[in-house]
């Protein structure tokens, strides 16, 4: 297997002084591209900030993040945007889909912003996968959590991004919703050859990655 | 209640940018409700200040009062301190107008009378001149110089013949700015040499006088004693002059009071308004944060008191900033508002009262005034989010998940672009965007209104409404002047010095168009006004004034044909005022004389038209020229009006009185004194409107800059989250560029749109109130494009300046971001 993202010595800090809090403190990851990774560790230990910077949401204060051997910190803002929406596709906790926009508009926004075509078939198809093709015009808040992750799943895979980076998307689900999720996820990355880098706190969905990756302090401790 | 306001402190400090915008708010509110009375106290203290330095200081006086009148008058209850003064006549002179009067010692006193040398007159021959006087009439001298000098005695029927009298000059007069400029002067006489040309029984007096009674009266109450008092001996209300300037600076005038209030309502609204909707688009995002406290105890008065006392934290940082600022503030506000004045030389006085310190500028009334008035602002804009806070059920506040979209389902687009992003977006919240517009709209409106009132009070239109050309040559006719007999109009009319040579000695000077001659007949009609048959007059308008004429006619018609028949006549919209009952089809006789024939005939009113001054002048009634001098063998030309290419032109006019020079018959007058006149008038409202507009922007852009605050601060997450998933952030700008620019186009158009809607109805009410002499409406096009561009600039600086330091957060802390 050949590694999409690689990280190379990472650090970011906040804070100074006594409360200086190093949230990413030297480490270094590869990561298989295909595979389902799970970020594991207790609350606090810096799994989000490194998801964070894997999907190049956050820069850090030094080390680089190689997707594809690119350095995507090497990117302006502008440039990183535009690599964000075309390569990393991202599913959160709290699903954050746009209140104003119907299930379809949420799921097609990022192929607007890219200036792509919608490719009508292709996207109904993916929302039958994930079942909710009955829920296109309806609006976020009249779906249930479950329904709401499932869109935002849709939304991250419609571009056909390479990495999906899920910032522990079960977190707000009941455990009936939580396996569907992750099963759904799973076989959609599987099903279009995608990377899948999960936070997660749930010891069940850890043990369904391909690779686990274990941090404390910042740091990356064991990767199984 | 000590944690109730430990915690609504610790809010102040965490909710730090939304309590930075709300401060800001207070403050701006604060700084207006200061400024408007400070303002209008001020101005109104410096034209006190300006009316008691200068303004007699008698409250009224009762004209044409006999000797025995004045014995009665000062007995009377409600006189106090009174003086007479009697005008005798006039020293005829080419240069000036000059009056001559005896003053008794009160009248002097109540006029502020004060010698620049000597003493005043005493003895029958002494007299008080000026140097202005003296300078006119062409002759040096000194105190105890003797002088002849040529006067005439007012007779009832008009002026005496004049005569000569020695006079030993005893004392002079200061020479004020505007006689000088006005050549109008003074001259004081002795009571002897007064009742020596005037038989006693036959002198009449001016009554001046000072209402006895409370200091603290108002202006109506001293109003209302002056006129019982006429009333009482059968003084007609015509006799009675009312210092009204000096009353309203010494006495309580409420005729001010509510207009400063209806400003500070204006700003308070406006406060009340944008306080209100920070505070509202806060407790939204808040409902979580109230309903854990709930959950953990509080009450829901506990919950209303730690709202309110967040709100005056705020308030309490930022009133006493907002008064400090005023402070600084008055000072260069009222210097330039007053610097605005050009040459309007009351106004100049108020600069020269303001910048010597005559006047205490701040008023601790109005610290304690704004203060309260901003206490109560807040208090009012806190209510609903207080009850809103109050009401937050714990169970729904766990549950809240930040902004909701009313409705079910949409039907959406397929396919998405910024512009439908944009559009949905303001779509899903109708309500919010409608009362954003609006609110916004409401001072646009006002804009637009007092714009188009702006716009149609030019001086250059009140001018050009005054006079038909660019000068005026007409006869100087005077009547029952003795001296001066040729100056009757029978004798005018008989050797006319408005003659076919002269005009066409005008039409051959450079810039001249055109010279129209006007015809002016002085007859009498049966109507009746005051019991009395009527006098009127008719004006021979020419041929090119009839476009103007058909353009004004409001009721009847009217061919050129018909004016030539000299039966047939359109009457001015103004003579209704004095003969209410005329209509058109009625038949008005008139009949004028010049002194060898006589004319009589019945005209037809044909139409009614509503014109200018300038056109037909104070001739009710109009015909065609060659009409009217149809009526009688002489010449009845009444006046010349040279159309000029300049609307002033110093050499033509010089050359103009040169030309007119040599007849004492003739008087020049020029569009530019009537401009210069209004031009005057009008500087100190067009002042007052600015300042008001000043205000409105400011309110305005204040909507516009929360607006925009609130929408990005309230979807920090939603755009953080729109960025995440690939939005660059050119594409950010111009969402917010768009939606902003949805805002500013739908202000503008209702503010324009509403704005010249209602704009056109305050021309028309301008317009039938006479006031400014208002007679076109322009639309205010300057304003209009002024507020677009304003609003336009304001928008994309704002949107620019607030994506900016959106992008100063991390992506990460927007995503994460809830409050």
């Amino acid at each position: 297997m050949s590694i999409i993202v690689e990280v190379q010595d990472l650090v970011k800090y906040y804070g100074a002084g006594d409360n200086l809090v190093r949230a990413i403190d030297h480490t270094s990851l590869k990561i298989e591209s295909g595979r389902f990774t799970a970020i594991v560790g207790r609350s606090g230990s810096g799994k989000s900030t490194l998801l964070h910077m894997i999907g190049g949401l956050d820069r850090p204060d030094s080390g680089k993040v190689l997707i594809d051997g690119r350095d995507i910190f090497a990117l302006k803002d502008d440039k990183l945007a535009q690599f964000r929406r075309k390569k990393i596709g991202f599913i959160f906790q709290d699903f954050n889909l746009i209140p104003a926009l119907n299930v379809w508009e949420n799921i097609v926004l990022p192929l607007g912003l890219d200036g792509k075509k919608v490719d009508v078939k292709e996207v109904k198809r993916v929302l039958e996968q994930l079942g909710i093709l009955d829920k296109l015009h309806a609006m976020p808040n009249t779906l249930s959590g479950g329904q709401k992750q499932r869109a935002a799943i849709a939304r991250a895979i419609v571009t056909n991004p390479a990495i999906i980076c899920a910032d522990e998307p079960t977190g707000n689900l009941d455990s009936k919703s939580e396996m569907e999720v992750v099963s759904l996820m799973k076989k959609c990355v599987s099903d279009y050859g995608q990377t899948l880098v999960m936070i997660t706190h749930d010891e069940t969905i850890a043990q369904m990655a391909d690779n686990v990756v274990l941090i404390e302090d910042g740091k990356v401790v064991s990767q199984s | 209640m000590k944690m109730v306001t430990r915690t609504a402190f610790a809010n102040m400090k965490y909710h730090k940018s939304k309590n930075i915008l709300t401060g800001i708010a207070i403050f701006l509110t604060t700084v207006l409700l200061f400024i408007v009375p400070s303002v209008g106290m001020n101005i109104i203290d410096a034209q006190f200040a300006m009316v008691n330095k200068v303004y007699p200081t008698w409250h009224a006086l009762y004209r044409s009062v006999d000797m025995e009148t004045v014995a009665g008058l000062a007995a009377h209850s409600n006189v106090g301190i009174y003086g007479l003064r009697s005008d005798m006549g006039m020293i005829p002179s080419e240069n000036a107008e000059i009056s001559m009067c005896y003053m008794d010692e009160t009248g002097l006193e109540l006029y502020r009378i004060k010698l620049q040398e000597g003493t005043f007159p005493s003895e029958e021959n002494e007299i008080v001149v000026s140097e202005g006087m003296l300078k006119d009439l062409e002759i040096t001298a000194d105190i105890g110089d003797t002088v002849i000098l040529p006067f005439q005695r007012y007779t009832k029927d008009g002026m005496d013949y004049a005569r000569e009298k020695e006079f030993r000059i005893c004392g002079f007069l200061p020479d004020g700015d505007t006689a000088l400029k006005k050549h109008t002067y003074t001259a004081l006489i002795s009571e002897q040499f007064l009742k020596e040309e005037i038989p006693e029984e036959e002198i009449t007096y001016r009554f001046l006088f000072r209402v006895a009674g409370d200091d603290r009266a108002s202006v109506d109450e001293v109003e209302k004693k002056i006129k019982d008092t006429a009333e009482d001996f059968g003084i007609s209300q015509t006799d009675i002059g009312i210092n009204d300037d000096y009353l309203i600076a010494n006495y309580t005038d409420p005729s001010a009071v509510p207009i400063i209030v209806m400003i500070m309502l204006v700003v308070m609204l406006a406060g009340i308004i944008t306080i209100y909707s920070i505070y509202y688009v806060s407790m939204t995002q808040r409902v979580q944060e109230f309903g854990r406290m709930k959950a953990i105890g509080a009450t829901r008065r506990q919950i209303r008191q730690i709202v309110l006392r967040e709100g005056l934290c705020v308030a309490a940082v930022a009133v006493p900033l907002g008064l400090i600022a005023s402070t600084i503030l008055i000072r260069p506000i009222l210097l330039f508002f007053t610097a605005r004045a050009d040459d309007n030389s009351m106004v100049q006085i108020y600069r020269e009262i303001i910048l010597n310190h005559e006047i205490f500028l701040y008023k601790w009334w109005i610290y304690l005034l704004a203060a309260a008035v901003t206490l109560v602002t807040v208090y009012l804009s806190l209510l609903i989010p207080m009850r809103k806070a109050s009401a937050i059920s714990e169970v729904e506040a766990m549950r809240f998940q930040g902004n909701q979209v009313k409705g079910k389902v949409r039907k959406g687009y397929r396919e998405l672009t910024i512009g439908r992003l944009t559009r949905t977006s303001i779509a899903g919240n109708k309500k919010k965007s409608l009362i954003t517009i609006l609110s916004m709209s409401i001072t646009g409106v006002f804009v637009m209104v007092v714009a188009t009132a702006l716009s149609c009070i030019n001086p250059v239109e009140s001018a050009n409404n005054d006079i038909y050309g660019q000068y005026e040559i007409s006869l100087n006719a005077e009547s029952g002047n003795m001296e001066h007999p040729e100056r009757e109009w029978k004798n005018l009319i008989r050797n006319n010095p408005l003659s076919e040579e002269l005009k066409e000695q005008i039409e051959g000077l450079e810039g001249v168009r055109k010279v129209e001659a006007f015809t002016f007949l002085l007859g009498e009609t049966n109507l009746e006004y005051g019991g009395e048959k009527a006098t009127e007059t008719i004006a021979g308008l020419p041929e090119s004034c009839f476009q103007e004429l058909k353009a004004g006619i409001v009721e009847g018609d009217a061919v050129w044909e018909d004016l030539l028949e000299g039966d047939k006549i359109i009457v001015k919209k103004e003579m209704l005022y004095w003969y209410p009952d005329i209509k058109v089809g009625d038949m008005i006789r008139f009949q004028c004389s010049d002194g060898v024939r006589t004319e009589t005939r019945n005209l037809e009113v044909i139409a009614i038209g509503d014109y200018r001054f300038g056109l037909g002048e104070y001739n009710y009634m109009i015909m065609s020229k060659e009409a009217a001098d149809q009526f009688l063998d002489e010449d009845c030309t009444g006046y010349f009006q040279v159309i000029a290419e300049e609307n002033y032109d110093e050499d033509l006019e010089a050359k103009i009185r040169q030309l007119t020079d040599s007849s004492e018959l003739l008087v020049v007058g020029t569009w530019k004194e009537h401009f210069d006149e209004w031009k005057q008038s009008m500087s100190l409202t067009r002042g007052a409107c600015y300042a008001f507009l000043s205000i409105l922007s400011i309110i305005c852009v204040m909507n516009l800059i929360n607006t925009m605050i609130n929408s990005i601060h309230v979807r920090k997450k939603e755009l953080g989250m729109m960025q995440a998933i690939g939005m660059t952030e050119a594409q950010l700008k111009k969402m917010l560029r768009l939606e902003g620019m949805f805002y500013t186009v739908g202000t503008l158009l209702v503010s324009i749109g509403l704005g010249s809607a209602l704009g056109y109805p305050a021309f028309l009410w301008m317009k039938s109130g006479h006031w400014f002499s208002v007679q076109n409406y322009h639309y205010p096009a300057a304003a209009a494009i002024i507020v677009a561009v304003v609003l336009v600039a304001v928008q994309l600086f704002l949107t620019a300046v607030l994506s900016h330091s959106v992008q100063k957060e991390s992506l990460i802390d927007r995503i994460r971001f809830s409050e």
